[in-house]
């Protein structure tokens, strides 16, 4: 069981759709949702994925192929 | 009493012990130091610091370090008083602090490697880390050699190896991870959380950004204590700009200056300038930009200090303006052909935007100005390339002289 501390980033257009929805009924991990602001044109959460290595990479990996940037808190890391 | 009390979450306020760690169980706020000013003012005075080394660590009662082991000589950069670069512009007290020879690897990122380093021998650490293609490996490959420490660089691999010469010198193990930028960053953290190590802009980054601070006391001491009306700096994650802030507020706070906060200029390249969109439209979160500037060392595109950017350049009533890449070049070539300082991109950026201020009306002709430069042009001149004067061609002749580079 691993966690991992994340921050999605909707733009515009994906806000009306329920990715997070799909995330839980599609993978097997639990979503921990710490902080949030979802508004007319941007929709950002912090929260957290709790599951096994395999299953958080793939939800991860749904999220962005929908557009979504997913972004680690622990370490905002910086390539110049 | 320590003069650290503890660290600090910058969102909800909860405290926790002085540890590598940077972001908050509860809301995964980043976490900064806490100091006991109190306790640091029956200590601090201009005498006692005027007599410590010529380096950043004679300001070592408002850092978080008990014992310096690395990094013993970066800072105290010159504070050049720029006159031909002041008249040009109608400036008559423009200051240039000049950290494009900081030592050893000439840009900022020396001052905030010394802290974290050290921070992280004392926490027991032997390795050091980041994720970096730039002047942040630079400057970590270098003090973790000279302090014995391991080091490991991340990169993404399609990066051209030419890039990270200045890095590869010191021998740190270089790991090219196959992917882009954000999955070099996702791994890094995971690895960071994982592995130990003292990642210096993940774990023990509350510490690596207070070195930032000392930009802010060279500044004030150098002007016989007293604080610049105006400031202009450069933002890419938007540290250096709240940490010179935070600086000039702690030297009030412990009263070795008096009088008004600078007003807080920020400078973006326009291909990368997440913080200034927020702040244009008012906004208190950022959204991230896929970067496309030449500005490379400040091309972030989603900045975590972004949001404490915005709100110091409101509460400072500073403002924040961008540069494209033209603009960015003729900053670096004004700087140099007036003060022969040679900065790379973040130094034009910079430059560019002071002008842009001056030119808008927005700086009194007779106000303090210090712009921050704080990178070293020599080590990506590359960007100049053909955006400078031919050499003129002569045979081994003097008639050939006289006629073709004196005239007539």
């Amino acid at each position: 069981m691993n966690s991992m501390k994340l921050k999605l980033i909707y733009p515009e257009e994906k806000i009306k759709e329920p990715l997070l929805s799909k995330v839980c009924k599609n993978f097997n991990i639990d979503i921990n949702i710490r902080k949030a602001n979802v508004q007319e044109k941007i929709g950002w959460l912090e929260l957290e994925f709790i599951g096994n290595d395999e299953e958080i990479e793939k939800a991860i990996n749904f999220l962005v192929e929908n557009g979504v940037e997913v972004q680690p808190i622990e370490g905002q890391v910086f390539i110049e | 009493m320590a003069k650290v009390k503890a660290l600090k979450c910058k969102e909800c306020g909860a405290e926790y012990p002085v540890e590598p760690i940077h972001v908050c169980e509860f809301c995964f706020g980043p976490l900064e130091i806490v100091y006991d000013y109190d306790e640091i003012k029956k200590n601090i005075s201009r005498e006692k610091i005027e007599k410590g080394p010529k380096s950043l660590w004679r300001y070592i009662d408002l850092l978080p370090v008990e014992n310096p082991t690395v990094g013993l000589s970066a800072g105290f950069t010159p504070l050049v008083k720029a006159e031909n670069l002041g008249k040009l512009l109608g400036l008559n007290n423009l200051y240039i602090k000049d950290d494009s020879v900081n030592h050893p690897t000439l840009s900022f990122k020396d001052r905030v490697v010394a802290v974290a380093l050290s921070k992280a021998k004392e926490f027991g650490f032997d390795t050091a880390a980041c994720a970096s293609t730039g002047n942040l490996a630079n400057s970590v490959a270098a003090h973790a050699a000279s302090a014995g420490m391991k080091c490991y660089v991340f990169i993404p691999a399609n990066l051209e190896t030419n890039k990270i010469i200045g890095s590869l010198v010191f021998n740190p193990v270089v790991v090219a991870v196959d992917g882009n930028y954000d999955d070099v960053n996702r791994l890094s953290s995971e690895i960071a959380n994982e592995f130990g190590w003292a990642f210096v802009n993940i774990n023990v980054r509350p510490f690596y950004s207070e070195g930032s601070k000392t930009l802010a006391f060279e500044v004030a001491e150098q002007l016989g204590w007293k604080i610049p009306n105006v400031v202009v700096a450069p933002l890419a994650s938007g540290s250096l700009y709240t940490k010179i802030w935070k600086g000039f507020n702690e030297l009030r706070e412990v009263g070795l200056v008096e009088g008004d906060l600078p007003r807080m200029l920020g400078a973006q390249a326009e291909g990368c300038s997440p913080i200034y969109q927020a702040f244009k439209e008012g906004r208190d979160f950022i959204k991230p930009v896929k970067p496309n500037t030449i500005a490379k060392s400040i091309a972030i595109g989603n900045p975590a200090d972004g949001p404490y950017a915005v709100k110091v350049a409101k509460e400072s009533k500073g403002d924040i303006q961008i540069a494209t890449d033209e603009e960015i070049i003729e900053g670096i070539k004004l700087l140099a052909k007036t003060e022969g300082i040679f900065t790379e991109t973040a130094g034009g950026t910079t430059i560019a935007v002071l002008k842009k201020y001056v030119e808008m009306g927005m700086i009194d002709k007779d106000e303090v100005v210090v712009a921050y430069i704080t990178g070293n042009g020599y080590k990506t001149m590359e960007v100049l390339e053909g955006k400078l004067e031919k050499p003129i061609h002569i045979k081994p002749s003097l008639a050939e002289f006289k006629s073709k580079v004196i005239g007539g």
